[in-house]
């Protein structure tokens, strides 16, 4: 049943998205076993002890499906099948398989909005107006009609339809020309659609990442987005889903601003999780201000959402983010107030890696992370961002940071054995990012790399569920440079089971502060947005008589007392505290 | 909710002398301080900081005393009492528990205690949490109610509370007698014409028409404009270090579009001061004795700069018409408004707390708020440039010009472009004659305050003084638009998109 409470099955725990960190991975990209140049899934295969080391609990799959790969993959030319350089759908059944046993899950890219117009069904409703599959997509014999639709690629597409001279007709599509839009109010399709989530469900996926959601149905007379019909369609997905594959998860892509983002967990019949896209921007804003308004402007303005849902929020994704997108018309303040700083638009706009958006500040990137696993949602992690990889901004658009993962010093980064020069992308190979000096290898055998600070931090945050599930309150400083807020979960329900697929506990009670699954846990996340040293006064009587432990280090801070507690960080430090409650005589031991 | 309850409050009225506003029944009586405590109360006085006089005062007289609560907890009793001392007059609010206990709960707060009589310690009550509590509850008339309480530090003429960190109460120590406090009447009488920049009131403590204290909603998060321009001007000098282009436009931390959007909420606040007051001529008739004392001024504190400054002066002679008068803030700087996760706040409508309030109620030219803000912006760049100091100090004042052109500029783009503040403006020929003369002003009190207090500091006045006397006189006719750059066109309509 949707909102039943954590189950506790062998299978795990339903909302364990909730506490889990993502892990998105380009198969492109990530490992070649084949040796053609191209990464693949048995590659991700031979790659899972590494993301189980690493601390991650859920892959996250870009496309995989067959795709003429006009865009990415996200023109899909035959939802049954995997795109051969990639492997096959076995493949696809090993992987969820191996990561299962690992404790992993893995969720991938479904577009459900639109085809390639190389798929077969696109190519049998072009024919005429009356084949069996005349009806699967938008057609109009004018290019009037749904006129209040916004163009979304602007750049690219003059209007949302485009003429097709064999059936002699125009066909809507909302994206790209070369990705017509499937007609939903044709129940030949929505039912087609739910087999297609069937079928990569019981191939043992753990859930999707829906592209494009907003924009599945059309109407007359509206912006043909975030229309009752497309809620209603995915009311009947999410009932499909939680009936027969309980422990999946949708997560939807609506970059909207979270107000209106809001409406698609419905009132958790929806979609279990949706992205949280203006936190993002603002997030480096913050640094660049050296003040936390942008962070808690945005805070202030999300909306609560329903008990098991949760927001997914990132640093760097795959895409080229830009703040066009992030933001909405003349409410945009994001537009207003940053949009014209040069910087910003250089950095935000064009697709960087985190590492060179930084400048390479390794503080401010580990900042940056504290900020992403700490506060509210579930973090999604960028393939290579652990170990602090840069990009390439030659080859343009967006594979300027999809270039190859890198393993080691070894040829090809330790990506490939294929010859260099039929390697899908270049690997970095500049003197700063190169992967002779940035690569998996050289980081595991340094304890003060990123790459293990990242697992420490990935560490620490498993044995604290409330990062995943508490609230989140603000606490004052008047320092503006100072971020504080207060992770609070009450205790009472019980997690079954720790990051794993297996729900196997993983963590155990210690008398620091480390809390059980299922006990109250108060986390205090201080951080410092400057470049400077900075004090701040945190009013925390409520908390009077409690612990701050430091959790990297476990280091005993003075308790609380019914002064504001006084603080200082250094450049970009951060502090997450465990607020524990100490027998008396403790801190004398 | 908020609103009711004040109306409430105030229409109370006072049935009697000792009668305080709704009080709980049966709770608040009659109380007489021991001899040896109101002679404690003297040396007392001398530690805080809201006491005008210099040491003890000489010859202190109780005007009433009362108890307001008997405590359930270790014997305690919430004290009240208004002293008068060299001439003004103070509210004391004092905790009295058994020597134990007291110690207990002013520990950490040592000037907070009064002395000790027998077996009673008297103290602040504000540091005691469960007197705090009382006091809200017993001020509100019942209608606010806390969990916690922490003492916010000590302003020149009051004492702040924060209350569960969702509201402020501020206890007036030296008491306006004359009538009611301007910072309650104007925050109350804007907050009711709608203005959304004050923070909401919630209580407001009465007696005998004097206010005794005020509750506010407390801006969570909240930091003061001074302290963010400063973030944004450390930012600024701590990037010339390296090879990024360095102007204030391009810097991180820039602070224009915040001045923008202070400079919108500036004319809010203007347009609802003249709604609530109305308008008059009071400028316009001592207009000239303005001017007069403006070059006694500047004859008596920058001789050197008597005659080069003639042209400005001059100027200012000429001015036909400085345009309408309306109540102002009168005190108007960076330190007096606060940054929230909601936008801007104006704090603390008090004026300047030194002069009588008569004088404080005057109606002037709203310049004279624009004024204080752009003397503020000029201000903050030169205070960092001061605190950093080193050889690098030239390079850096290149910066801190700038720094402060910019938010300048951004500052009067946002205040000017307000919708309706044109009528409160002077007219068009006159206005930056009139801007300048009240920034002239501004700038010749900071030269005396800083000779008398901080003789080191001078210098920033001094530029000013400087800059406005030697420069040409402001003949600008639409000084935004001629000023108008593009990195400030996205700052405006900040008010529609922030919400």
């Amino acid at each position: 049943m949707p909102g039943e409470k954590v189950s506790g099955t062998a299978s795990g725990d339903v909302r364990w998205y909730q506490r889990a960190v993502f892990y998105e991975v380009l198969v492109r990209g990530f490992y070649d076993c084949n040796n053609d140049g191209t990464g693949d899934i048995p590659g991700i295969v031979s790659k899972l002890d590494y993301l189980e080391w690493l601390g991650v609990d859920c892959i996250w799959l870009l496309p995989f499906y067959q795709s003429p790969l006009r865009d990415g993959g996200y023109d899909i030319s035959d939802y049954w099948t995997v795109l051969p350089e990639y492997g096959q759908v076995a493949d696809v059944a090993q992987l969820v398989d191996e990561a299962h046993r690992r404790g992993l899950r893995v969720i991938a890219d479904l577009v459900m909005n639109h085809t390639s117009d190389q798929h077969p069904w696109f190519q049998e409703s072009r024919q005429d107006r009356t084949n069996p599959k005349a009806d699967w997509y938008v057609w109009g014999d004018d290019d009037q009609r749904y006129d209040k639709a916004r163009i979304i690629f602007v750049d690219t597409e003059k209007s949302n339809w485009a003429w097709d001279p064999q059936r002699g007709q125009y066909y809507w599509h909302r994206f790209f020309s070369h990705q017509p839009d499937l007609n939903y109010d044709n129940p030949e399709v929505a039912d087609t659609m739910l087999d297609v989530v069937r079928y990569w469900l019981d191939i043992g996926l753990d859930g999707f990442r829906l592209d494009a959601v907003p924009y599945l149905f059309e109407r007359d007379g509206t912006d043909c987005e975030n229309l009752p019909e497309t809620h209603n369609y995915l009311k009947r997905l999410r009932k499909e889903v939680d009936s027969l594959y309980p422990g999946k998860v949708l997560l939807a892509e609506a970059n909207q601003w979270p107000e209106d983002v809001v409406q698609y967990f419905g009132d958790d019949d929806e979609c279990h999780m949706c992205f949280h896209f203006p936190v993002m921007p603002r997030m480096f804003m913050a640094v660049r201000r050296e003040q936390r308004y942008p962070i808690t402007e945005i805070l202030a303005r999300t909306p609560e959402i329903p008990d098991g849902c949760s927001w997914g929020i990132f640093l760097r994704n795959h895409d080229e983010l830009t703040l066009e997108m992030v933001t909405d018309e003349e409410r945009d303040y994001m537009w207003n107030e940053y949009a014209k700083d040069p910087r910003m638009k250089r950095n935000i706009g064009i697709g960087r890696r985190l590492a060179p958006l930084v400048d390479n500040d390794r503080r401010v990137g580990e900042l940056l992370h504290s900020l992403l696993f700490s506060l509210p949602g579930s973090p999604i992690l960028y393939y290579g961002d652990e170990i602090g990889m840069g990009d390439n901004i030659y080859l343009g658009d967006r594979d300027g940071v999809r270039t190859p993962m890198q393993w080691s010093p070894d040829r090809n980064a330790g990506f490939s054995r294929a010859d260099f020069a039929q390697l899908y992308l270049p690997p970095l190979m500049d003197p700063v990012y190169g992967y002779q000096s940035v690569n998996v290898e050289a980081q595991m055998r340094n304890p003060s790399s990123l790459l293990h600070w990242m697992r420490r931090m990935l560490e620490v945050r498993a044995q604290h569920p409330v990062f995943g599930t508490g609230t989140m309150e603000v606490v004052s400083t008047e320092n503006p440079s100072v971020l504080a807020y207060v992770r609070c979960y009450p205790g009472g329900h019980g997690y079954p089971g720790g990051h794993g697929a297996e729900g196997g506990p993983d963590h155990q009670t210690s008398e620091d502060g480390a809390p059980d699954s299922t006990s109250p846990d108060t986390v205090l996340c201080v951080s410092n947005l400057s470049r400077f040293a900075q004090p701040a006064q945190l009013p925390l009587q409520r908390w009077e008589g409690m612990t701050p432990i430091e959790l990297l280090g476990r280091v005993p801070f003075p308790p609380i007392g019914e002064l504001p507690y006084f603080i200082t960080l250094p450049p970009y430090g951060f502090y997450w505290f465990g607020l524990v409650r100490r027998p008396h005589g403790a801190s004398g031991g | 909710m908020g609103q009711d309850r004040l109306d409430m409050a105030s229409a109370g009225g006072p049935a009697n002398a000792m009668d305080l506003t709704n009080p709980t029944p049966g709770e608040v009586q009659p109380w007489q301080p021991p001899a040896a405590l109101v002679e404690a109360i003297g040396g007392y006085l001398a530690r805080q900081r809201w006491y005008a006089g210099e040491g003890a005062p000489t010859g202190l007289q109780v005007k009433a005393s009362e108890q307001l609560a008997e405590l359930p907890s270790a014997r305690g009793r919430l004290l009240w009492m208004i002293v008068e001392a060299d001439g003004d007059s103070y509210q004391l609010v004092i905790g009295e528990r058994p020597p134990v206990e007291a110690a207990e709960r002013f520990r950490g707060h040592e000037e907070a205690l009064v002395g000790a009589v027998g077996d009673a310690v008297y103290y602040d009550a504000v540091v005691d949490s469960e007197m705090a509590l009382a006091l809200l509850a017993l001020s509100s008339g019942g209608a606010e109610r806390a969990q916690r309480s922490r003492p916010m530090g000590a302003e020149q003429s009051n004492s702040s509370l924060v209350y569960d960190d969702r509201l402020i109460l501020k206890i007036f120590r030296r008491l306006s007698l004359g009538g009611p406090n301007p910072d309650v009447e104007v925050t109350t009488a804007l907050a009711r014409a709608g203005f959304a920049h004050v923070a909401a009131p919630m209580v407001r403590w009465q007696r005998d028409g004097v206010d005794l204290a005020f509750g506010q909603q407390f801006l969570t998060g909240g930091s003061d404009g001074w302290a963010l321009a400063l973030t944004s001007i450390r930012d600024l000098y701590g990037t010339s270090a390296t090879d990024e282009p360095c102007n204030p436009a391009v810097s991180g931390g820039d602070f224009a579009a915040e001045a923008t959007r202070l400079g919108q909420v500036t004319a809010q606040m203007h347009l609802a001061m003249a709604e609530t007051y109305g308008r008059s001529g009071e400028l316009a008739e001592r207009w000239q004795e303005m001017v007069r004392s403006l070059t006694d001024q500047v004859r008596r504190e920058v001789p050197d700069l008597a005659e080069p400054g003639e042209g400005l002066l001059d100027r200012l002679r000429a001015v036909a018409d400085p345009g309408p008068s309306v109540r102002v803030h009168g005190d108007y700087h960076l330190g007096q408004v606060m940054r929230s996760d909601a936008g801007w706040f104006v704090l603390d409508f008090e004026g300047e707390p030194n002069r009588p309030v008569e004088q404080r109620l005057v109606a002037t030219s709203v310049m004279k708020d624009v004024a204080g803000m752009l003397r503020s912006l000029d201000y903050a760049p030169n205070f960092v440039l001061r605190e950093r100091g080193g050889a690098e100090a030239p390079q850096l004042a290149e910066l801190a010009r700038a720094w402060g052109a910019r938010n300048r500029r951004a500052f009067l783009a946002g205040y000017y472009e307000a919708k309706g503040v044109e009528e409160l403006l002077p007219p068009i020929e006159d206005r930056e004659a009139v801007r300048a003369a009240f920034e002239l002003e501004k700038a010749l009190y900071e030269v005396g305050y800083e000779r008398a207090y901080r003789p080191d500091w001078i210098a920033i006045p001094m530029a000013a003084l400087e800059n406005l006397l030697r420069s040409s006189v402001p003949e600008v006719v639409k000084p935004f638009e001629a000023e108008h750059d593009d990195e400030l066109d996205g700052t405006v309509d900040a008010e529609q998109t922030l919400y």
